[in-house]
């Protein structure tokens, strides 16, 4: 079979391509999907802090965050049977937990903050609940590639300028730009599997 | 020098192995996830896969996850070889060796 060195550079293209893809997928289908509903929930739970009265807000939280969890829960088994890997099967089930205990410390981290700083309003308890959320995203490079975690930065951004420049629609600023931002960043990562 | 594979060379194939390639060597991936990566139908999947089984270059591992048939696929060592040969033939052709 005669190749042409023309024939061969697309065929080389396209293996590189290829593998790419398919490392890339692997790394960020968890990323993506977590992203999408974290955005959903962020979205559709800021707006209405912003404009409905704060006795209803509460039970939208607890409703958003059970059915976030419980949405990401399912997901996240279903991707992981995707790609079998009996090569990290004994250390996953070990990472998984470490990682647990670590968000659940965290969270202890977080309430004990808001219980030492304690009176502050409710912007003020939901900018310290996302600073400890993007910490906690950040340290999660210790564990995935930082190009799975880099955005929890420009949402912390995007949440201290809500926070100081824009005190009066921060939880608007924060639903759109943050959770829509979210949704988009998660798409984004989808189409170009 | 390195083998050229017509088995491998041809363009749906050559994308198969190039996905198995990428993943660690004792790792599988399920065959509707592949399907979706690679963007191609049930049928034309499964008729290249049965070519690369044939040739010894995949392994296709069909089991039972929660009750549903599942079938899991990933390049042998054969196949890796095979691969890397077939890449190592492809760039001496682009260096006009």
């Amino acid at each position: 079979m005669d190749i042409s060195p023309n024939e061969a550079e697309e065929s080389l293209a396209a293996i590189q391509r290829m593998m790419q893809r398919t490392r890339h997928s692997i790394a960020n289908s968890g990323i993506c999907i977590s992203l999408i509903i974290t955005g959903i929930v962020w979205l559709v739970g800021y707006v209405c802090t912003q404009f409905l009265p704060s006795e209803i807000v509460v039970y939208i939280w607890i409703g958003l965050s059970v059915l976030g969890s419980a949405l990401a829960t399912v997901l996240g088994i279903r991707m992981g049977k995707r790609v079998r890997s009996p090569s990290i099967a004994a250390t996953a089930a070990a990472t998984a937990k470490r990682i647990g205990l670590f968000w659940l410390l965290l969270v202890f981290y977080c309430i004990a903050t808001i219980a030492v700083a304690w009176p502050m309003d409710g912007k003020q308890r939901t900018m310290i609940i996302i600073l400890f959320i993007m910490i906690g995203q950040l340290a999660m490079s210790l564990l995935l590639p930082f190009s799975s975690v880099w955005w929890a930065l420009p949402i912390t951004v995007l949440a201290l300028a809500g926070y100081f420049l824009l005190p009066g629609i921060f939880y608007l600023w924060m639903g759109v730009l943050g959770g829509g931002g979210m949704i988009v960043f998660g798409l984004y990562i989808r189409s170009r599997w | 020098m390195a083998e050229f594979n017509e088995t491998i060379h041809q363009p749906v194939r050559l994308r198969i192995m190039a996905a198995l390639v990428a993943l660690e060597p004792s790792d599988e991936v399920d065959f509707t996830y592949l399907r979706d990566l690679l963007g191609v139908t049930d049928g034309n999947l499964g008729a290249h896969l049965y070519k690369l089984e044939g040739a010894g270059y995949i392994a296709i591992n069909k089991t039972f996850i929660e009750r549903k048939p599942r079938t899991y696929v990933a390049a042998t060592a054969e196949g890796r070889k095979a691969f890397q040969e077939h890449v190592a033939a492809l760039e001496s052709i682009l260096k006009g060796e």
